[in-house]
């Protein structure tokens, strides 16, 4: 009555991999869910709390480039996440504090207000496991690297100007890309 | 926030409860998806469609959501699609973080009814 055990742990292939699959399936249903109210609120009643409405639309856009780059998981996509998370971050801190401070500017909660207190505190913690994650990340493309320059180096292979090495790096972050 | 009345949103709850009580469960085991999981999100799906079918004859015989009809469509649309997609995006990875993803499924859908029925409280069947 109980699922296949998984096979033996490798690392992860890619940033939407391994723990990435939930981090990009979070940040999928987040980029669904905050752009969805922002479109309705925005269409049915913008009036009502301008500001918010705004900024529930700016918060469903960095959703959204957070899960388009997290899921593609290429050097570039990579990058453009860290931003977006760290922008996220950001928002969520200084929205949070904002609709704390200033109630009235707020009639209507964003994602962001309270510090997502109205989705589980989730938009709080998810930039921060997406941070660490790309973090993991690049600190694995930097090991390999080193350990593909290394094994250049071992085989004598310093003949000609190309470097073997990032040729080696780089074809793989195009695998990854695809 | 009113109390959620009426058989198949209660069912709903507690499914999406105990699915993602025995996704998580998988995980800290260390299992990928298999045929439990991929029932039980068939279940919470088939479960889904029916309600999706009684708002609509609702909403067929004339009744108004209080909470807005747009929002309401919304949530029509979104909540069958969060089993499917989950057990798609859960079956490409093979390891623990598949069980992991119908975990977040299990949780959405329970929330997604809690929040259907404060738009429009009308299912009491």
């Amino acid at each position: 009555m109980s699922e296949p055990a998984a096979s033996p742990t490798s690392p992860p292939e890619s940033t939407r991999t391994g723990p990435g699959r939930l981090l990009v399936a979070v940040y999928a249903l987040f980029a669904l869910s905050a752009s969805a109210r922002a479109g309705v609120q925005i269409a049915t009643k913008f009036s009502h709390a301008p500001v918010a409405y705004v900024l529930s639309a700016f918060a469903g856009l960095v959703y959204i480039i957070a899960t388009v780059t997290l899921a593609n998981g290429s050097r570039t996509a990579r990058r453009i996440a860290v931003v977006s998370c760290s922008v996220e971050l950001v928002g969520v801190l200084a929205v949070g504090t904002w609709s704390i401070v200033d109630r009235a500017t707020f009639p209507d909660a964003t994602v962001w207000s309270g510090y997502g207190s109205g989705y589980g505190f989730v938009p709080l913690v998810l930039p921060v496991f997406g941070l660490l994650w790309l973090y993991r990340w690049s600190k694995r493309a930097r090991t390999r690297k080193a350990a593909a320059v290394t094994s250049a180096g071992d085989a004598g292979d310093t003949a000609d100007g190309g470097d073997p090495a990032v040729h080696a790096v780089t074809s793989r972050e195009h695998g990854q890309a695809g | 926030m009113s109390s959620v009345n009426g058989v198949v949103p209660t069912t709903i709850i507690v499914a999406g409860l105990a699915l993602a009580a025995y996704a998580l469960l998988m995980t800290a085991l260390n299992r990928r998806m298999g045929i439990v999981l991929l029932a039980a999100l068939g279940v919470l799906e088939i479960l889904l469609l029916v309600l999706v079918g009684l708002i609509v004859a609702k909403l067929a015989s004339g009744e108004r959501p209080p909470g807005g009809l747009a929002t309401l469509i919304g949530y029509l649309i979104a909540m069958p699609l969060v089993p499917l997609v989950a057990g798609f995006w859960g079956l490409l990875e093979r390891s623990r973080w598949g069980p992991a993803v119908v975990a977040v499924a299990g949780l959405v859908a329970a929330v997604l009814m809690v929040r259907l029925h404060e738009i429009w409280a009308v299912i009491r069947v």
